[in-house]
């Protein structure tokens, strides 16, 4: 039987947790996520949690210019570092926003919003991929719906919208 | 209305004919790019899902959970959790205020105890709801919970479990024995002995199927809020109309205007746990702690806690089939012992009726309880139906040297009669008479390759040592179309807007859109001004993705409020706008009579005269006062009476409802008349049992394409899942301990993006369905017919027939006889 001290000895820290750029001053408890500070206490709930081990992609957030899954960071480990949400990306209308749309690439849409940022940060990194590069990239995001083969078409779209090379219509 | 648009009204509830009055015009119907009303929200992640839910003061509740498949709770001590820092309330099982039973959501109203004293599986929710001010805090005050437990026998394997003298899974529920109480479901047509004597080839065959599950992304979870005496409620349900019902039976009878019910997105359940007797526990519970605490509750299960359960495929199956040498099968016979199945137990021959023309069919599924987790209707029921009309099509033209794209064409029909039989149904209830099977395979067989890439069973080895497979499948759409809808819509004021209320759940299937089209069709405003607010409770309930049934009874109910809202706009416009004490206003169309209007794109107009105009905004007028002085937009209409000439609006409300009461297509109902056919493709390595799904192609009748993106997201989608459910899935328990054994997303293996190769979806539209324009859902129909294509395709590669799904690797080996 596990025993636990009856006055639980919780120590909070302050951490300044920069968000789609703007800094948020958080008193955060060692064990709290990334993803459980961004959902819970800055109501950026488009930062969801599925699998919550890091088997699924659905909280994805770009940290450093690289796509993390915020359910597997402390939220203590990530102060001073940018952080970009999937907020972020729809506040900068970010092409990807209306390609998923148009590519109807959500159906229940509750991993859809990890999908985003994993693409964002893709395409940050490799404004051509490639279609293999595009499956490398996403494969990590696991959606029940099975809707694959849309964000494919999409990402692409919103590649070639980047470099110029379609309309955001 | 007159009689005989009353009379057409009528005539539209009857379902078993084809749609007698479609539109003679498509404006977005079957249109592509029709942008998702979902789609903004659900892209930005600023979709809200009941998980999301977090109002000021709220508790987090979490359950205790078996550490054994089969336990009761002596005692229990909850003194030192309630003692924990941050913990608000810890409701106890052996709480006066918690009922025996209650109905507690589901498919169904049920009796059903809110926390329970005795376990049936490990992991099952029992004994104590602990609140607390976080989750986490919640869940470290259960682990202080000493409770003595008596274990008892417990029993994993079916086949043990129905022997005779066998230990009780269930004692509370089946006293008498591990056979389900209400668990024999005999079917079938004919004399399968006279069937065996007249055939030519005796072919026999059994398998066994594992334990599938659905995995929500959202857990489980709900929210309560009292509200002084009303009761606010969010739900993660798919059935939002049953919950209310449940709820409203609660506490000594709440009543229903006392309840407000909010159903947010849905992080998909695919029916699932949406259906399980127990699944509104949490919020019963959340409501008396809520009331104790005055605080609102959010209940959750963990990840791990949605595993517990899954599709009620798990069992074993034996078939003997006769057929004559040209393929025509002249009777089956099939035996199933199902698990855990937690509704009725469903019949596992029914496709073999529904759409062949088998002249002696016997089928009997026994239903018998195991120490594991509730199985239920999870996308969906028909997937041993499914599995029956795939191996059995599959095993004749391999016992018989024939194409079996071939046996099913010859052995299509219905109830036992053959195509031409069922054609004579189509033309007599006014259906085109296409031949719907015929139309999909041949689609279907040139985007496979089918006729140029067949080859026998294990003689292709490709370059890279793998064995090339190729297989077919196919059954007819089974949308049921079972159920009650309640739609209502208004035009609303300043601007012409369209609102249909209406609630329901949102599965994703893109079906509020498609809703959408249909109103702007009907009503002549642009797709874009229909908005369908399904998230709250308005009082209309329509049907969600339940009872395998979606737009075929959602969209007679909003196509029926379109029309006459329409028709209540028409007459509006022609009649004087209202009388006052001051005077009776003329019409916005003086002279003229309702049917010489129209209206297009917004636009009420004269057919004779075009240029006789109003929109449909500046008829419906503004919002608010609408009296003199206080109208200041749009342009002025006289009041008629001498001596008054400021501006004045006069229109009724433009609102209106209808319902829709149909009865599911089950046999003897209507006839199936719409076909699907699939397609695989694999590479099998025979050295490792690695299969490898180089390409699915889906071709589905369904019917009329409403929305294009809804029906090739549920095409591809259900590819996708199928062919996880038939390769990899699988929940695994330990034989000894009875605890499952992966119950997370890295153990449980659904498809990635890698997983399955190109899919290419079909539709065929022959306007045979029984829906609005002729259309027929598919939302369940290819998650469900594709898992089984693994075992024709495996064979097609190795000439091995795997005896047992999903086909992993060590089922594929010990088919080849080396594990």
């Amino acid at each position: 039987m596990a025993t636990v001290e009856r006055t639980r000895a919780v120590s909070e820290d302050t951490v300044d947790l920069i968000v789609n750029g703007e800094t948020h001053t958080v008193r955060v408890e060692p064990q709290w996520t990334l993803q459980y500070v961004l959902s819970e206490k800055l109501g950026l709930t488009g930062t969801k949690e599925f699998c919550g081990e890091g088997a699924c992609g659905a909280c994805t957030v770009i940290m450093d210019g690289r796509p993390v899954l915020s359910c597997m960071m402390l939220a203590v480990e990530c102060g001073g570092r940018p952080i970009e949400t999937v907020e972020g990306i729809a506040r900068s209308n970010h092409p990807l926003i209306d390609a998923y749309i148009k590519h109807s690439c959500m159906q229940c849409g509750f991993c859809t919003p990890g999908f985003v940022v994993t693409a964002k940060a893709l395409l940050d990194r490799n404004p051509d991929p490639t279609v293999d590069d595009i499956k490398e990239a996403m494969v990590g995001n696991l959606c029940r719906c099975g809707t694959y083969p849309a964000h494919i078409k999409a990402i692409q779209e919103a590649a070639a919208v980047l470099r110029g090379g379609g309309s955001r219509g | 209305m007159d009689d005989t648009q009353r009379q057409r009204m009528l005539e539209s509830f009857d379902n078993k004919r084809a749609d007698k009055y479609p539109l003679e015009e498509f404006q977005s119907i079957g249109k592509r790019g029709v942008r998702r009303t979902d789609g903004y929200e659900k892209a930005t992640g600023a979709a809200k899902y009941t998980v999301d839910v977090n109002l000021p003061g709220m508790l987090f509740g979490r359950f205790l959970t078996s550490p054994y498949p089969h336990a009761e709770i002596v005692s229990m001590d909850t003194s030192e959790a309630e003692k924990y820092p941050g913990v608000r309330a810890v409701l106890r099982y052996d709480d006066p205020e918690l009922p025996e039973g209650a109905s507690l959501g589901g498919h169904e109203l049920n009796n059903v105890a809110p926390l329970s004293r005795v376990a049936h599986w490990h992991g099952e929710e029992l004994g104590a709801f602990v609140c607390a001010d976080s989750e986490e805090i919640a869940e470290q005050a259960l682990k202080l919970i000493r409770v003595e437990w008596a274990q008892r026998p417990f029993n994993l394997d079916i086949l043990k479990a129905r022997e005779t003298g066998a230990p009780l899974t269930n004692p509370e529920d089946n006293p008498a024995g591990n056979l389900d109480a209400g668990g024999l479901y005999v079917e079938g047509h004919g004399d399968v002995e006279k069937g065996f004597a007249e055939a030519d080839k005796i072919i026999e065959f059994s398998y066994s199927m594992g334990q599938n599950t659905w995995i929500g992304p959202e857990r489980p979870c709900g929210v309560w809020r009292w509200n002084g005496e009303f009761a606010e409620v969010w739900v993660k349900q798919q059935r939002p109309h049953i919950c209310k019902r449940a709820i409203s039976m609660w506490f000594d009878g709440l009543t229903m205007n006392k309840i407000d019910l909010h159903c947010l997105y849905q992080g998909a359940s695919f029916g699932g746990w949406s259906q399980m007797a127990w699944n509104l526990g949490g919020t019963y519970c959340a409501a008396v702690v809520s009331r104790r605490t005055g605080r609102p509750v959010k209940w959750l299960f963990s990840r791990r806690e949605d595993f517990y359960g899954g599709e009620m495929d798990a069992g074993t199956f034996y078939f003997k089939v006769g057929a004559k040498l040209d393929g025509t099968i002249t009777a089956v016979e099939q035996r199933g012992v199902v698990a855990n199945q937690s509704m009725l137990v469903f019949g596992i021959a029914k496709h073999l009726m529904d759409n062949m023309k088998i002249p002696h069919v016997r089928g009997i599924t026994e239903g018998v309880w195991v120490n594991k987790g509730p199985n239920v209707p999870t996308r969906c029921e028909q997937n041993l139906n499914s599995y029956a009309v795939n191996l059995v099509t599959n095993q004749v033209a391999e016992a018989l040297g024939l194409d079996p794209v071939e046996v099913a064409l010859k052995n299509d029909g219905a109830e036992g009669h053959d195509i031409e039989w069922l054609n004579e149904r189509k033309a007599e209830l006014g259906f085109p008479t296409r031949d719907s099977l015929r139309e999909c395979v041949e689609k279907g067989k040139a985007a496979i390759g089918w006729d140029e890439k067949r080859h026998a069973a294990g003689a292709k080895r490709l370059p890279n040592g793998r064995m090339h497979g190729l297989a077919f499948t196919w059954t007819h759409e089974w949308d049921d179309s079972a159920g009650t809808s309640e739609v209502a819509m208004y035009v609303e004021r300043n601007d012409g807007t369209v609102t249909i209320l209406g609630c329901r759940a949102d599965g994703g299937q893109n079906a509020e859109t498609s809703y959408a089209q249909v109103a702007a069709d009907e009503l002549g405003v642009p797709v874009e001004q229909v908005r369908f607010k399904h998230q709250e409770d308005a009082g209309f309930y329509t049907m969600t993705p339940d009872t395998s049934t979606n737009l075929s009874v959602n969209a007679w109910a909003v196509r029926h409020s379109a029309r006459l809202l329409k028709q209540k706009l028409l007459e509006a416009a022609v009649a004087p706008r209202g009388v006052t004490q001051l005077a009776s206003f003329p019409p916005a169309f003086p002279g003229k009579r309702a049917d010489e209007l129209d209206i297009k794109d917004g636009v009420i107009f004269e057919k004779a005269d075009p240029s006789n105009r109003m929109t449909v905004a500046d008829f419906v007028g503004p919002s608010g006062a609408q009296g003199p002085l206080m109208s200041p937009i749009g342009e002025p209409i006289l009041a008629g009476k001498e001596g008054l000439d400021y501006p004045i609006r006069f229109t009724p409300p433009m609102f209106e409802d209808a319902y829709q009461i149909q009865r599911g297509t089950y046999l003897g109902v209507r006839l199936r008349f719409c076909r699907q056919a699939h397609f695989m493709e694999v590479e099998v390595d025979p050295e490792t049992g690695e299969v490898d799904i180089t390409k699915i192609v889906t071709v589905n009748d369904v019917g009329k394409v409403i929305n294009w993106d809804g029906c090739e997201g549920q095409a591809y989608g259900g590819a996708i899942m199928g062919a996880g459910r038939g390769h990899t899935e699988e929940v695994v328990h330990d034989p000894r301990t009875g605890i499952m054994l992966n119950g997370n997303l890295l153990n449980y293996k659904i498809p990635t993006l890698m997983d399955v190769g190109d899919i290419e979806t079909i539709m065929v539209e022959t306007g045979m369905g029984y829906g609005p324009y002729g259309s027929i859902g598919i939302g369940e129909d290819v998650a469900t017919v594709v898992p089984a294509l693994l075992a024709p395709a495996i064979h097609n590669a190795l000439g091995v027939w795997i005896e047992g799904f999903p086909a992993t690797p060590d089922r594929v080996l010990k088919a080849l006889g080396r594990a």
